[in-house]
């Protein structure tokens, strides 16, 4: 059912997989829509975050089937990251930068011809990109930043398939990209309970705030409807438990990295991280309501129970 | 050698005046430049005397001036005539544009000689009496001033209206580069129509400003009288004119261009360029008796400073600190902002804090702070926030006006704090999931209750104004920062809550 490589491909994909230590025998048989892969450390003591970034990247895209199913030669990746706070990558607000650079450099590797990171942050841009490192991890790898804090990145586009929300003004390039990466970082967020993938493509509108007047929790769904992201690595390495979205507060290494097709599938799987308030038990996917708004609108699988996922360990 | 004089002259002033535009430029985001970005302001000896007059104490940052001052000694007023960034703009606005038109008849300017040096003692009164105003005529301050508040925001507006259509032109997504954020300061016509009219006195005389009003250059020429590097002339001199006609200043009176007014030279060297060659320059001791002096009476002096003393008085009891009459509470000052009285005095007005905010925050006031706190910085929530890890305006004050403070104290100074209008919050009056000030807020002093509606910690804020500048609601916000009339510090947050691992 994937989509017919050519030689050059699966010998990319063969290396990646070498290079994981996982043999992807199953990545043939991966269903296209749905799909769902999950890189951890398979540890009895628990302690987390062995493998470097870098590694659980790859071994969380070798199950999807590697980056060259996603990115063809010469094509242009956008990559909306998380950088909506002036904080440093420890305090896990924004996202991990040695995994922006590993997730660039495998755009790079599959042939992308640009690879480009936007985020309309919430600080000023300039303090956002300098002390959350991400600036200098994407230059490093040979990324453009951009930060969205002119009207004119933006283009007018009418939401179809919006319940509330009928235009909406969005970063023009990630409209007009050929592959665009949603890089979300799951996070604590005290108004929407969680921050999700699905949450961190309000980054890409130009008067955010605005939403939360008309029904925040729709207005996240029906954003996701324009521009599906064609793929979704969530950055659990470390996540922010309490104090969300802008923190500083209570931190926990997760030590996963989530690739997924499906963004709502990996909402739900990622929303499992986080503790109730009131219950104190592990998020039901179903609690987190913009999710349950995009699963509504037909942007994913809620139900993990039908959703493969593939667990892959880091050696 | 004497030809390459006035054009070497011409050289430096446009060097000066663009060396000024560039640090003015370099007045933003990462500050690193090795060279202090106030530097002219620091070389200012008029900001340096009138600052230790309001402050009562020495700022270091202002020492510089006080070097500039020495070298008066040596060279006279040489400051204005090469590197005063005003004198370069009012002498190439003099140069084209009153080139052709003839000098008016030559008048008795004796008592517009001396309206400087009136101003001058009015100033040094208005000092004492710990008032700022003067500082409003002061070159360098002017020149910064009229730079940042009047032309930077016109040249934000031209760069965003051509951007994207210069970037519609390119192939698509080649360029991507964002607009600039509008600046928006409501004194930049009346800065604007100030500098013209200073322009504009060129049609009377060339550098009017520079000859009659500038308090900067009068400081130079009382000092002026001890200069060595002076001017000679032999026995050759014609009485041609040649150097009466050509001195910008009117320092060589008609009926002795043999001997020159000192106190006025700007050492600019025009008179170089004399038919007999008998003018020079060289060391000679300090001629104490002046020529051609102006008439300093007592009655004058004591006048000037009786007006300064009494307008200084006026002014200060001027009720005038708000619109409605009452104290403004709306009148946030930056972080690390000397006490209100004490602000408005050391203040330059300068705009070098307007142009460094990286938010855009800082606004100059035109009355909201009274008459005495004319073009002093306000910080203006709905327009922009005062960012948490940014401490920029306090490192580039050159009167420290705004004290440095490094950030981890700046972060927690308290400059006002933050209510609700529970009326117009659309989370307590229309029940929605908003929190937007919960979500901006740095210092975790807005938490939501269990409806998810927000509650200010006051204890917490310190009065930033992310919350007024980030949320929805049209026009005035629902969350509005209120002065809290003096800052002050909080307690720093216990680091364990931060941080620690689960």
């Amino acid at each position: 059912m994937v989509n017919s490589q050519d030689t050059k491909l699966s010998r990319r994909q063969i290396i990646k997989a070498t290079a994981a230590t996982v043999i992807p025998l199953i990545a043939n048989k991966l269903p296209f829509y749905g799909s769902l892969a999950h890189a951890a450390e398979e540890s009895d003591l628990g302690i987390p975050k062995n493998g470097s970034p870098s590694q659980l990247l790859r071994a969380a895209m070798a199950p999807l089937g590697g980056m060259g199913r996603f990115i063809k030669k010469g094509q242009r990746v956008v990559i909306k990251a998380n950088i909506a706070w002036a904080r440093t990558p420890e305090q896990a607000c924004t996202n991990n930068p040695d995994l922006l650079s590993a997730l660039i450099k495998m755009c790079y590797e599959a042939g992308a011809k640009r690879v480009a990171i936007w985020d309309h942050t919430c600080d000023n841009y300039q303090f956002c990109f300098s002390r959350s490192g991400l600036k200098e991890a994407a230059q490093k790898a040979g990324a453009e930043i951009f930060s969205g804090h002119g009207r004119n990145v933006y283009k007018q586009v009418e939401v179809q398939k919006g319940r509330k929300l009928k235009t909406a003004e969005m970063l023009r390039d990630v409209l007009e990209s050929d592959v665009f990466v949603n890089f979300p970082i799951p996070k604590h967020h005290f108004a929407t309970e969680l921050t999700l993938g699905l949450k961190n493509l309000i980054g890409i509108v130009w008067n955010m705030e605005q939403l939360h007047r008309i029904d925040l929790h729709q207005c996240i769904a029906d954003i996701n409807t324009v521009r599906k992201p064609d793929l979704v690595v969530m950055d659990a390495i470390r996540i922010l438990t309490t104090n969300g979205p802008k923190g500083p507060g209570k931190t926990e290494d997760i030590g996963e990295v989530i690739a997924s097709t499906d963004i709502v599938a990996a909402d739900a799987y990622a929303a499992t991280f986080f503790k109730h308030p009131k219950t104190g038990k592990p998020f039901k996917p179903e609690e987190i309501k913009f999710v349950k708004n995009a699963y509504e609108l037909g942007l994913g699988e809620i139900d993990l129970s039908k959703v493969r996922i593939k667990k892959v360990s880091v050696a | 050698m004497k030809r390459t004089i006035p054009y070497l002259r011409r050289m430096v002033q446009a060097l000066s005046f663009f060396f000024l535009l560039y640090l003015i430029i370099k007045t933003a985001f990462p500050l690193e430049l090795k060279i202090p970005v106030d530097l002219y302001l620091r070389l200012d000896p008029f900001i340096g005397i009138i600052t230790i007059l309001t402050k009562k104490e020495i700022v270091l940052r202002m020492l510089p001036a006080f070097g500039v001052l020495l070298l008066v000694f040596i060279f006279g007023n040489f400051f204005c005539g090469w590197f005063c960034p005003m004198g370069a703009t009012i002498d190439f606005f003099d140069r084209i544009l009153f080139r052709e038109r003839k000098q008016t008849k030559s008048f008795s300017d004796q008592p517009l000689r001396r309206l400087r040096y009136g101003v001058f003692i009015f100033s040094l009164a208005t000092g004492i009496m710990a008032f700022q105003v003067m500082y409003l005529l002061d070159p360098i301050s002017l020149i910064t001033r009229t730079l940042i508040i009047s032309f930077y925001p016109p040249v934000i507006f031209v760069f965003n209206h051509f951007l994207p259509q210069v970037q519609s032109l390119l192939p698509k997504n080649l360029f991507i580069m964002s607009t600039i954020p509008m600046l928006v300061f409501k004194v930049n016509l009346l800065i604007f129509i100030f500098f013209i009219i200073i322009l504009a006195l060129g049609v009377v005389r060339k550098r009017f400003w520079c000859r009659y009003l500038c308090p900067l250059g009068t400081l130079f020429s009382i000092i002026s009288r001890f200069r060595i590097f002076k001017r000679f002339v032999t026995d050759d001199c014609t009485q041609c004119q040649n150097c009466v006609k050509g001195c910008p200043v009117g320092a060589i009176p008609e009926e002795a261009p043999e001997s020159y007014r000192q106190q006025d030279c700007i050492a600019c060297f025009k008179c170089l360029d004399c038919p007999p060659d008998a003018v020079s320059f060289h060391f000679g001791s300090p001629n104490w008796r002046m020529v051609n002096s102006i008439d300093l009476s007592r009655r004058y002096v004591l006048g000037s400073l009786a007006i300064g003393f009494v307008s200084a008085l006026v002014i200060k009891a001027n009720p005038l600190q708000s619109e409605s009459g009452l104290i403004n509470n709306r009148l946030i000052r930056p972080p690390g902002s000397l006490l209100e009285d004490k602000f408005v005095s050391v203040c330059t007005g300068c705009g070098e804090c307007l142009k460094v905010c990286p938010n855009d925050a800082l606004q100059s006031t035109l009355l909201e702070a009274g008459l005495s706190g004319l073009y002093t910085p306000r910080l203006v929530p709905r327009i922009g926030y005062c960012e948490e890890f940014c401490n920029f305006c306090g490192r580039i004050c050159p009167t420290e006006a705004i004290r440095p403070l490094p950030i981890e104290e700046k972060r927690l100074i308290q400059l006002g704090v933050a209510h609700i209008n529970k009326t117009r919050c659309i989370a307590w009056d229309m029940e929605k999931i908003c929190l937007v000030c919960n979500e901006q807020c740095s210092y975790h002093a807005i938490v939501g209750d269990e409806k998810k509606r927000p509650i200010v910690k006051e204890e917490k804020c310190t009065g930033c104004g992310i919350c007024e500048n980030k949320c929805p609601v049209d026009g005035e916000a629902a969350i509005i920062v209120y002065s809290s009339g003096v800052q002050k510090k909080l307690k720093p947050e216990p680091n364990s809550a931060v941080n620690s691992k689960v």
